[in-house]
């Protein structure tokens, strides 16, 4: 007999009584009066994140440089597969991940907002998705109108719908910069992944 | 009267400043996720539907494993069965020998030290890093986790400072380079944790551009989809998948859940409930393997499934390891992790290393004053500490009952089967308070151990009770 089977057949032997699946639909999960709102102000407390707010058509370039970039570092690497952004490296063009180490800016597209703990939904939409955590600096472009109220809407969301998956088996929800509290308990932003991250919400026309 | 525990604590409590600050330390991480419980109106309801949807599952863990496999092979995912620890570390070892691996990344789990692969792995000449930086604290240091979420919360920064400065070869390049950029740092040999964590950064971003394969545990799998499900605050398990071309996942068969639904649940309850945040950093799915890369699933039963079987004790397995039952309960917090002999401690793991040898780790059982604190956070409502309760009862068909409580007990059950002699024991118990205190406040007077020796009052309740002074 397989391990498999030795397993399974020691699980038919134990289980007793069998319960049935709770119905989901009866839990009355927290919303909100308005979900941007709690969405913003999660973003740049609890999540510790930056939020720029522009507006649909806003050239993006000088959001980076101006206002994500700031002037340091002087020369800064930036890494995107969003086309229109000026970028040094691709994730989709790099022959390896280890070449996106030495991002400094990495920018990508978040797809659900989420309002009760400032989850982002970034599903993997380019070869390597090590730019979504080996970049000094995450920017995650997200609009205005793709924000849901808790985590069962975005799993919901998720579920039911036919885009993600399908290129790149991952996706990952993202709250703020990498933060640990191993060393005594003190709360230090940039662990090993992004150590800052900036939302780029974009208030559609 | 001692367990091995009960020893264990006396020593860790020598140091009173010590023990001190790690009660205050987990107790602060107790309230932050009570305020997270308060703030959600539907808390108790999400309680109760993931101690039900923990109860289908289990019960119906075979159709779940079945559909996980096929969707997960579907997907491109190499998946592997493993009866015991013995077993995994086999298969495990298997595949990083055939991809000629020297390196392995590794972020958290208890999966692999209760399998002890960590060890299995450099006895056969394979490097294993941990990546999360409690746990790569401890590995450098040769210590065991103390806590299975905030494994090294109990090192001073001293110590840190000192291990990286011994142990990172290129740590003076890193604190130089953290002082361009920080120059109000005055020292490189400084203890600060911002620095330390800037150091630890650099140093574990060399492992993961130098390793070979990544190998992570699993919060969560979805048999509907197939997914593996990671949730880490540091990123350390996405930057060990996302840059090695091997994921190896290891994961517990326990820990299926059947559909997105049910990982909604679970993920609103595992940050709030362990630490107090209302969500990890990240919530990683992974389905499949990376572009030219390769995934594989290793489930483990190490005895799980036989806990099934247990009438008392089967819900254990409902257990999501979010290590809120340590953070509130009061033994822990005042004993710390490694008073305990099994390598979970606190409540959970009182219970998981009975299930695991009852004679081995019996000591533990008396880690518990049945305040019940832990039954009342535990988001999947297992009933901890009745189950440790149930544990006393079984200690002497064990051969492990203290023989002193046997014989307080047999004197006990002597008296409460005689009222006469009760009630004449109790009208000249006031006596004892006129014995000299050195006849009482000795160490054959268990009574009087670790705190002053009662005075017995001049009238017994039963007394004021029919001269109606109550």
């Amino acid at each position: 007999m397989s391990s498999k089977e030795q397993i399974f057949s020691a699980l038919r032997q134990h289980t007793r009584e069998t319960y049935d699946m709770p119905d989901l639909a009866q839990l009355k999960p927290v919303t909100y009066a308005d979900p941007v709102a709690e969405f913003k102000n999660k973003t740049t407390t609890t999540a510790g994140a930056k939020l720029i707010e522009i507006s649909e058509g806003d050239d993006l370039n000088a959001v980076i440089r101006d206002r994500v970039v700031g002037g340091w570092p002087a020369n800064p690497v930036i890494a995107t597969n969003i086309i229109g952004i000026d970028a040094q490296l691709n994730p989709d063009t790099v022959a390896t991940a280890q070449e996106l180490e030495r991002v400094d800016v990495g920018v990508v597209r978040g797809d659900i907002g989420v309002a009760e703990n400032a989850c982002i939904w970034v599903p993997q939409t380019m070869k390597e998705r090590a730019i979504c955590f080996a970049s000094e600096h995450l920017v995650i472009v997200i609009d205005d109108n793709h924000i849901v109220n808790n985590m069962h809407e975005a799993y919901d969301l998720i579920s039911r719908s036919s885009h993600y998956f399908v290129d790149y088996q991952f996706g990952t929800f993202i709250s703020g910069p990498s933060k640990t509290a191993d060393i005594e308990g003190a709360l230090v932003y940039g662990a090993q992944a992004a150590r800052a991250v900036t939302v780029v919400f974009v208030n559609r026309k | 009267m001692s367990t091995q525990h009960s020893k264990a604590a006396e020593v860790y409590l020598r140091k009173p400043r010590v023990a001190q600050h790690h009660d205050q330390t987990f107790y602060g991480v107790r309230q932050k996720r009570d305020r997270m419980a308060q703030n959600l109106p539907e808390w108790e309801d999400l309680r109760e539907v993931a101690n039900q949807i923990k109860k289908h599952t289990i019960t119906h863990l075979v159709d779940y494993l079945e559909q996980f496999e096929q969707n997960a092979t579907k997907n491109g995912v190499h998946v592997h069965w493993a009866k015991d620890a013995q077993e995994y570390n086999a298969i495990v070892f298997d595949i990083l020998q055939r991809h000629q691996v020297k390196k392995v990344v590794k972020s958290k789990s208890m999966l692999t030290e209760e399998c002890h692969l960590n060890e299995n792995l450099e006895r056969r000449g394979i490097e294993v890093v941990e990546t999360d930086l409690g746990e790569r604290i401890l590995q450098m240091m040769k210590l065991a986790p103390s806590h299975i979420v905030m494994p090294a919360l109990h090192v001073h920064r001293e110590d840190i400072g000192d291990t990286f400065r011994r142990l990172i070869p290129n740590y003076k390049e890193i604190a130089e380079g953290y002082k361009t950029l920080n120059s109000q740092l005055s020292t490189l040999n400084s203890d600060d944790p911002t620095f330390l964590t800037y150091v630890a950064r650099m140093h574990l971003r060399q492992q993961f551009m130098e390793a070979d394969a990544g190998m992570t545990g699993a919060n969560f799998g979805v048999a509907e989809t197939g997914d593996v499900v990671v949730c880490t605050n540091e990123g350390n398990a996405d930057m060990s998948t996302s840059i090695p071309k091997l994921h190896i996942v290891s994961m517990g068969i326990e820990k299926l859940l059947p559909n997105y639904a049910a990982v909604g649940v679970f993920q609103r309850l595992l940050a709030r409930s362990g630490t107090g945040q209302e969500t990890t950093v990240y919530t990683s799915h992974f389905r499949g393997p990376r572009p030219g890369g390769e995934m594989h699933i290793v489930l483990v039963d190490n005895g799980r499934s036989s806990i099934l079987s247990n009438q008392e004790h089967w819900q254990t397995l409902k257990c999501m390891r979010c290590g809120a039952c340590m953070n509130t309960c009061p033994v822990y917090r005042r004993s710390a992790g490694y008073s305990y002999t099994y390598f979970i401690p606190g409540p959970i793991g009182i219970n998981l290393g009975m299930l695991r040898d009852s004679r081995q780790y019996s000591d533990n059982v008396s880690a518990c004053s049945l305040c019940c604190s832990c039954d009342n956070v535990c988001p999947a409502k297992v009933d901890l500490s009745t189950q440790i309760y149930r544990w006393r009862q079984q200690l002497d068909s064990l051969g492990k009952a203290d023989p002193m409580k046997k014989y307080m007990s047999a004197g006990m059950a002597f008296l409460f089967n005689r009222p006469q002699v009760y009630t004449c024991a109790l009208r000249l118990s006031p006596m004892v308070n006129w014995l000299p205190g050195p006849l009482l406040q000795n160490s054959l007077n268990p009574w009087a151990y670790a705190h002053q020796m009662m005075k017995f009052p001049q009238k017994s309740f039963h007394q004021l009770w029919k001269e109606k002074k109550l």
